[in-house]
Order: C-alpha cells, then sequence, then structure tokens
C-alpha cells in the first residue's frame, strides 16, 4: 500500500479533470458547463435519469465526442481533440452500455485484439510469424490468460463470443478492457439487464479491479444499491447539468438529487 | 479413427496456437502437400496444367486476397478484374523493361505496384462502407481497364493493343512463352501460393488480423479499443491487393501468356473471385482455397463427364455445366450459407466425436 492508496479518495491525485465540457448536436444541449474530476484509485459512480448525458460524458472523456467548450486534462496533459483510438493508447479503456463485443471472433481473440495497443511487431514480422512475432504474441497470451483466470472465463476461452449468454458477454468485454492494462476504466452500464447473481459477481471484479490492479474506475450505473456501495464519490447529472457531487451518502440527501430521480411538481 | 484429439494435450501456448492443433489434421496437411508437389509434376500433362491446376492456384491466390479483404477485414471490393490487370500489366512492364530480372522478382514487384494502387483506391474505406463502398471500387475497375486501354505505354505501343509475355527462365526452366514446361509453370504457381497461403493465414491470426476482424464486427468499439482504422483498412487494401496484383501476374505470364485487358480483366473476373469467397467461406483461409476450386474445378469435371464419358455434345454439355453449378451453388448457399468451410468445421466437430456423438 503506498501513501496515495490510504488517503480518502477526495484528498488523492487527480487523475482526470473535466473542466467546464460543453456538447451540444444541433439545438440539444447534451452537456452543458460540466466540471469534475477523477482522483487515482477511485471508484468514481456518474449517475442520474434517463437522457442525463452520462454516456456522453463518457464519450466525451474517451475522445469520441468533440465537446464544443472546455477541456479535458487526462494525467496533467490537457488535450483538445483526440481520437477515440488515441485515448486507447494514452491508457483509457471501457465497455458499452450495449455490448459491442466481435461476435465473429473467440472469446480469447476479443481479450487478445484489446491488448492490441501494446502489441509492437509490424506486418513484415507478423506474415513471417515464426520468431519474434510469435514470442510476442505468447508473451501477451500470458498476460491474457491471467485476466480470462481472474474473470474466470476459462470455459468458454475458445467460444465464438456470439455464442455466449449475455452475462458472460458482459464480462468477456471487461476482460476486453482490461487487457489493454488502462489507468482509467470506463464502465457504462456495467450491470444492465443482470440478475443478483450476476450483479453482485460484477461488483465483485470491478472491487477487486480496483484494488489488485489499482486501476481508477469511472462507471455508470442506475442500480443505486450498487453505486452506493461500490463508489468513493459520486457525480450526479440531469438534463446535462451537475447537480450533486461528493461521497454517496452526501448525494444520497442531497434534495436536488432526490427531486430528479423523484420528480418534483411543476407549478 | 484416423481423426481424434484424445490424448494430444497442450502443454504450451505455442503448440495451443499453431495452425492445425490435431495431429492427424498436421498428418493430413502434410500429406496433402507432399502429394501435390512431390507426385502430381510427374504426370502432369499440358491439359491438366492449363485447363485445371494452373487456373485453380492463378484464382485460388486471388481469392486469397479478395477473402482478406472481403471476410477478415468486412470492406465489400468489385475491383478485383481491375488489381489483377495492375499485377498483369506491372509484369508485362517490368519483363519487357529489365530482361535480367528473375521472374519472381518481377512478380513479387508487380505485387507491391498493386498493393500500392489499392491503397490509393481503398482510400474511400475511410469514408463510406458497404454498399456504397462496394461501387466506389467499382470505379476503380473501369478506371483501370480504361487505362490501359487508353494509354499505350502500359502495352509497349503494340499495335493489337495486347500484351504477350517473353520467353523467361529461372534456374534452367522455362516459365513463360510456348516453350513452358507444365511441371516447371505449375510448381512455380504452387510455390507462390503455397508461401502465401501460409503468410496470410500468419497475418490472420496475429494482431494485424484481428484489428482486422474488430473492424469488420464492429468498427466503432473496434476504434474506441484502440484499433487505427486508418491503418487497419489500408493495410487490408494493400495485402489483398498484393495477392490479387500477384494472381494477375501469375495469370498474364505463365497461365496464358497473352492478354486484353477489356477481355482478360472485366467486371466478370472480380465477381468470379468474389463468387469464390462466399461459397467457399468468407474469413477462411481454406475457404478461399476451396472456393476457387470449386468455380474453377466443377465445370471442368462436368465437362468431362458430360461431353467424354456420356458422349452428349458439346453444347448440351455445356448447358448443362452451367445449369448444375447454378444449382449446386444455390444448394450451398441454402445448406450453409457460411461457405464450405463452414460445413468443414462441422464436419470436424462431428468427427471429434464419432462414434459416440455423446
Amino acid at each position: 500500500m503506498t501513501l496515495v492508496d490510504t488517503l480518502p479518495a477526495g484528498q488523492r491525485e487527480v487523475l482526470l479533470e473535466v473542466d467546464n465540457i460543453s456538447l451540444s448536436f444541433g439545438g440539444v444541449k447534451a452537456i452543458s458547463n460540466i466540471s469534475f474530476d477523477i482522483r487515482v484509485g477511485e471508484i468514481r459512480a456518474i449517475i442520474g435519469p434517463n437522457g442525463a448525458g452520462k454516456t456522453s460524458m463518457l464519450n466525451v472523456i474517451n475522445g469520441f465526442y468533440h465537446p464544443q467548450e472546455g477541456t479535458i486534462t487526462f494525467e496533467g496533459v490537457p488535450r483538445k481533440r483526440m481520437r477515440p483510438h488515441h485515448a486507447a493508447t494514452h491508457g483509457i479503456a471501457r465497455t458499452f452500455q450495449n455490448i459491442a463485443l466481435f461476435r465473429g471472433m473467440s472469446t480469447l481473440d476479443n481479450i487478445m485484439t484489446g491488448r492490441g495497443t501494446l502489441m509492437k511487431r509490424n506486418l513484415l514480422w507478423q506474415a513471417l510469424w515464426t520468431g519474434p512475432a510469435e514470442a510476442e504474441e505468447i508473451e501477451h497470451r500470458e498476460a491474457v490468460e491471467k485476466i480470462i483466470d481472474f474473470l474466470e472465463i476459462q470455459h468458454i476461452r475458445k467460444t465464438p463470443v456470439g455464442r455466449l449468454p449475455y452475462g458472460l458477454q458482459k464480462r468477456v468485454e471487461l476482460g476486453r478492457a482490461l487487457a489493454a492494462e488502462p489507468r482509467l476504466l470506463l464502465l457504462d452500464e456495467p450491470m444492465a439487464g443482470m440478475n443478483r447473481e450476476e450483479k453482485e459477481d460484477m461488483s465483485r471484479f470491478i472491487i477487486d479491479v480496483n484494488t489488485q490492479f489499482g486501476t481508477t474506475i469511472a462507471l455508470i450505473e442506475h442500480d443505486m444499491g450498487v453505486v452506493m456501495d461500490l463508489s468513493d464519490r459520486v457525480v450526479v447529472l440531469d438534463y446535462g447539468k451537475k447537480i450533486g457531487d461528493g461521497p454517496p451518502e452526501e448525494v444520497r440527501n442531497n434534495q436536488d438529487v432526490i427531486d430528479a430521480y423523484l420528480g418534483v411538481p411543476h407549478e | 479413427m484416423l481423426y481424434r484429439e484424445a490424448g494430444d494435450f497442450k502443454t504450451t501456448y505455442r503448440s495451443d496456437q499453431q495452425t492445425f492443433p490435431i495431429k492427424s489434421e498436421r498428418f493430413l496437411f502434410w500429406a496433402v502437400i507432399a502429394l501435390v508437389a512431390l507426385a502430381v509434376p510427374f504426370f502432369i500433362n499440358d491439359y491438366l496444367e492449363k485447363a485445371v491446376l494452373i487456373p485453380f492456384l492463378v484464382y485460388a491466390m486471388a481469392a486469397l486476397g479478395l477473402n482478406i479483404l472481403i471476410g477478415y477485414c468486412g470492406q465489400v471490393s468489385l475491383g478485383t478484374g481491375g488489381f489483377m490487370a495492375v499485377g498483369a500489366y506491372a509484369t508485362y512492364k517490368l519483363m519487357t523493361g529489365f530482361e535480367w530480372m528473375p521472374m519472381p522478382v518481377i512478380i513479387i514487384l508487380a505485387g507491391f505496384i498493386t498493393a500500392s494502387v489499392g491503397i490509393v483506391f481503398g482510400l474511400p474505406s475511410l469514408r463510406i462502407k458497404g454498399f456504397y463502398l462496394a461501387v466506389a471500387t467499382l470505379a476503380s475497375q473501369f478506371f483501370l481497364v480504361w487505362l490501359f486501354n487508353k494509354v499505350p505505354w502500359f502495352y509497349n505501343h503494340s499495335a493489337t493493343g495486347q500484351i504477350t509475355a517473353p520467353p523467361r527462365e529461372f534456374l534452367g526452366f522455362t516459365l513463360t512463352g510456348a516453350n513452358a514446361e507444365p511441371y516447371a509453370t505449375y510448381l512455380f504457381c504452387l510455390g507462390f501460393v503455397f508461401v502465401f497461403a501460409w503468410v496470410a493465414r500468419n497475418l490472420t491470426r496475429g494482431r494485424i488480423g484481428r484489428q482486422w476482424m474488430a473492424i469488420r464486427d464492429m468498427d466503432i468499439a473496434a476504434e474506441i479499443i484502440g484499433v487505427n482504422p486508418l491503418m487497419s483498412k489500408l493495410s487490408a487494401f494493400a495485402v489483398s491487393s498484393f495477392y490479387i496484383g500477384i494472381a494477375g501476374a501469375l495469370y498474364f505470364s505463365v497461365w496464358t501468356g497473352a492478354a486484353e485487358v477489356t477481355e482478360a480483366f472485366g467486371i466478370d473476373k472480380s465477381f468470379d473471385v468474389l463468387f469464390m469467397i462466399i461459397i467457399g467461406g468468407l474469413g477462411s483461409i481454406l475457404g478461399s482455397l476451396i472456393g476457387a476450386a470449386f468455380i474453377v474445378l466443377l465445370p471442368v469435371l462436368m465437362t468431362n463427364i458430360f461431353a467424354r464419358w456420356l458422349g452428349m455434345s458439346t453444347e448440351i454439355a455445356e448447358h448443362m455445366q452451367i445449369t448444375i453449378v447454378g444449382v449446386l451453388i444455390i444448394f450451398f448457399l441454402i445448406k450453409e450459407p457460411h461457405g464450405i468451410a463452414a460445413l468443414w468445421r462441422t464436419i470436424k466437430e462431428k468427427l471429434r466425436l464419432w462414434p459416440f456423438p455423446h
């Protein structure tokens, strides 16, 4: 345990800072003037009712959308426009709300693809295979097998992912994101559509990723029980605006948040 | 029990990820290679060479290339004929311009020239996909054919507009021209197909192949997990065109010996190769070979059966053959939409458990 780990989440070093981000599609303002930070080693939850701009926020963070205003600073380096694959090579990985696995490939190949950013051998070495390319492949296979062990999916290693049940697909997707050894992991509704048992499994994996690998996690989730138990700090969005930010117990008692979730009579 | 994996344990990742993980499969593979490389050259004749084996090898090469692009990377292309023409004309210019150059070098160089042309025509794939990309590549097909007709430099200002392969030797074996030996041309083509099928397998099982397949299966997710779409798509176009260029080079230099671009490399070539990979199996090396065999060899076989053995007139045999091949294509596509290679995979799965399926 380093000193950083023993500090409460709010006092650690900032990993990612979102400053005054605004994003609109034509006349629709998806996100307006949102600022928050994600600190090293924490589990940061982003919650809010449907259409609040949570997924748009993740898309901004990993470079899929480009905000009209505001800056994002990752590991102290501010960035303006960035393609998603650059975000991936800089250490931001993510999973998707609707499963976005490569359906024609096996579990192993899916997770190996996630490791592509760490593999270096060029086309000519790959064409020869024997030698450096094969050695590299085996080296990364070992790392991927560790992830497979960690997620307890050894038995489906060579199964095409299209044939897997939903819960396992979600797990493979987490594996694919982990394979890149990210410093920031974005999880978009990792437990959507799961039953209680699967949610408990997934929660366990998320906590283990956080504590064993030290990966910082930002997650969107609708299950409040899960959010309150897992996260160190919570940011609440509603209609593209930030209405709450802080530790779970503080957010839970925030009147704006309660109003957003339960609705308030409009005069 | 020829085909079994019981007792065939894998203790290293290296042995787990080899191409033929089952011992009997490896044995079968090397037996086939030994047969085609060591036995066939002794009884090959002109007919077998020009009508059966060389056509199969040339189309197998083209199918391998197109399968990398469509089957692995998911970028539909109808420019195959045009790219084959680039390979053929590059070979012609190299053969006539640099007479000292050995044939294998010429063929490989023709491949690289086609690859660079392929990259240029692959640029639209960064913006458009699916049917729209297919139409964009169709433009390359017509443009390239027009170009080779229009600019006399490409056919050395010959009066007929044709290109003709001058006779060339390699290691003392005549490969091109009228005096080419059947066994020499056959082994020459076989060597190329063997080596480049192996290369295709290597590319598709490593990082680059996985990135191609990721682009094919879900391009947005692929980009978000770190696949560079520009590099992946253009490398697929380059590698694919390289193969198709070599196929065109072999088609012109070793097989036909002469070519006229409109006739030899028209749009029907593009469709032929496309049908091969659809029937053989998209995203499968074996499928490319099976598809080429199906489209090239079946008509030859049919014509032989009907005209020679059953004594039908050649016209009737011809029509019978077209009908039956058509019906067979429909049959296979209904029975196994993923191609004959998928059928073979199913058979293997069954064989693993045979004779006790439960």
